[in-house]
């Protein structure tokens, strides 16, 4: 009733309240980290792949429980090596073998023993920012919105709670129909959450 | 993390007759191996020596990278480890026994050592060092670090047995308190016998750098051992599930950090001496570069460092039991041709050689070392069953 009331009036479209507001999705509140493994095994046995967990430390085995694929960290860390290694090869032949030649005490312009701290720290160099920076983007950081975080019991998740949240766009999402599966699951408060 | 794997159990216990089986087949190639010795000994006696000392070395560096991880294990609270600890403490546990191995190098010193030759006194350089050089210290020495690293090992040893039966989370503590200062110690023991036994060949040169390597080749070398005993007992059915890929996974991370640490320290000790460029320091590499000698050296680059660097990088060779039998062999041997190529070349001084007695030798004191490992498991379980973490290591995951 009240909706086509609203309708009728003559006010902006973005001003009237939206029918239905998307959710991020359901998410559990769970208590120790063998509860949470258990509930994401048995969800994925019924199906359910768009999930994601939230504790407060890393839990060995979760990665394969979710599903999670190789992270490609790896290949972006070794590719950064190599460029820093090779990097650092041409960077001291060009600067002592051509661009400024200096003899300094009868020594190869160019030789592979002195330079190989310096292969070894700019390898080393490149590896460690990839990682960080590879890292960061991986993990799509920065995020200044996360619809996580409207759980009302989100701060868990660093402290001592472990949280499973379902989310919406998981192709056999049933909104309120999942706080049930949860609760039966062990999670101590389920809550459907907005985006 | 205790988690909830349904866990299939092995049996840790190995039957008596298959002990005494294994143990007949090491005595058996022990024997064998002394006799072979002890004929060179009579016959050749100085090629004895030599060969006796890299084979010595060898054993010895292995025995002495055991007792390190045992004591690094204790100290960082180790729990993927607890599996493959006892194989461990069986190793460190031979330590005992290279009181008795060493003690013939004391009597083919002369054979060996140039300052303990009557020239040596007359010469300006080694007579201000024969105060420390000398036959008795020398003995003393290398019996007294053997023996302190024999008594951290028995005591070490002795705890962890003590707790399969009684499961007591003190005997954990004290075996921290035990590490602490029995990794300072091996740290300097093991720099000490690494100047005494290798170094002092050349008394007059000289490398602080050199009881490192000494220790990291062992370390590695010790890495190396404990996988392929693994795989060995893995393929008689024995550790099955209790040492699983993921704990290969992580002993194969440390062979490879083991095998880069020891080029690390080496490179580092041979670059300083490249670039002071002194005639009294770069005379150590000019003589292991002389002849084929050359070619041992390039070898080890390549074969200790540079190929096992990228072969051993991906995730998926130190998951492959196959490929890590592969390297952990291959590093062994590697491991054997550096301490071959430090010691030889001062007495092969044109190029490179090796007598009959080198495996001769190996396989006596190697075998030795192996009957007093195998001693460990006589009715004795292969697993600390009453390490508190061992429920962890079972269900232990890479991250």
């Amino acid at each position: 009733m009240a909706t086509s009331f609203l309708d009728n009036l003559p006010i902006p479209e973005f001003l009237k309240p939206r029918e239905e507001a998307p959710h991020y999705g359901v998410v559990g509140d769970f208590d120790t980290p063998e509860e949470l493994l258990r509930a994401i095994r048995t969800l994925r046995v019924a199906g359910f792949t768009k999930m994601e967990a939230y504790s407060p430390f890393p839990i060995h085995g979760i990665d394969e429980a979710l599903g999670e694929p190789r992270s490609p960290l790896g290949r972006i860390v070794i590719t950064a090596a190599v460029v820093g290694l090779a990097g650092a090869v041409a960077l001291q032949w060009w600067t002592g073998a051509v661009d400024y030649k200096l003899n300094v005490a009868g020594k190869p312009l160019f030789a592979l023993e002195p330079s190989v701290p310096i292969m070894f720290e700019l390898t080393v160099l490149l590896a460690a920012f990839a990682a960080v920076l590879g890292m960061f983007y991986l993990n799509r950081m920065p995020t200044y919105y996360h619809a996580f975080f409207n759980f009302s019991r989100a701060g868990g998740a660093s402290n001592d709670r472990f949280l499973l949240a379902v989310e919406a766009a998981d192709p056999k999402f049933r909104g309120e129909e999942l706080k049930t599966l949860l609760d039966s699951l062990g999670s101590r408060h389920s809550e459907l959450v907005e985006a | 993390m205790a988690h909830t794997h349904s866990q299939e159990t092995d049996a840790y216990f190995v039957p008596l007759r298959t002990w005494a089986a294994v143990r007949n087949a090491i005595l058996f190639v022990a024997v064998l191996g002394w006799i072979g010795a002890l004929a060179g000994y009579a016959t050749d006696p100085e090629h004895f020596f030599w060969s006796y000392l890299v084979a010595f070395l060898f054993s010895i560096s292995i025995a002495i990278g055991a007792a390190f991880f045992v004591m690094v294990q204790h100290l960082t609270g180790s729990a993927w480890s607890v599996t493959v600890r006892r194989l461990m403490e069986a190793l460190m546990r031979t330590l005992p026994a290279f009181l008795v191995l060493f003690a013939p190098l004391p009597l083919g010193l002369h054979y060996l050592y140039e300052w303990s030759r009557a020239g040596a006194a007359k010469d300006p350089l080694l007579k201000l060092k024969i105060g420390y050089l000398n036959e008795q210290w020398f003995t003393i020495r290398g019996f007294l670090v053997i023996g302190l690293l024999s008594l951290w090992a028995l005591v070490l040893y002795a705890k962890s047995r003590k707790q399969d039966d009684s499961g007591a989370v003190r005997l954990t503590l004290s075996a921290e308190r035990w590490s602490a200062p029995g990794v300072l110690m091996l740290f300097v023991g093991s720099s000490i016998v690494g100047f005494d036994w290798i170094m002092s060949l050349n008394p007059r040169w000289y490398s602080t750098m050199f009881g490192v390597i000494f220790l990291a080749g062992g370390a590695m070398a010790f890495m190396a051992v404990i996988i392929v005993l693994c795989l060995w007992l893995r393929s008689n059915g024995y550790l099955v599930h209790s040492v699983n890929t993921e704990h290969y996974h992580d002993l194969g991370k440390w062979l490879f950090m083991l095998m880069v640490f020891w080029a690390y320290v080496s490179f580092s000790q041979y670059m300083l001496i490249w670039y002071a460029n002194m005639p009294e320091e770069t005379i150590w590499f000019k003589n292991r570069f002389t002849g084929s000698w050359l070619y041992v050296a390039l070898l080890l680059v390549a074969g200790h460092f540079i190929v096992p660097l990228f072969a051993m990088l991906p995730r998926a060779v130190k998951r492959s039991r196959g490929a890590l039998a592969f390297f952990a062999g291959w590093l062994l041997l590697m491991h054997y041709t550096d301490l071959y190529w430090q010691v030889m070349p001062v007495f092969y001084k044109s190029g490179f050689g090796m007598s009959w007695l080198s495996p001769v030798c190996l396989v006596a004191t190697v075998s030795t070392m192996g009957l007093v490992f195998w001693s460990s498991f006589r009715e004795k379980p292969l697993v600390p069953v009453g390490d508190p973490r061992l429920k962890q290591c079972l269900a232990f995951h890479n991250a």
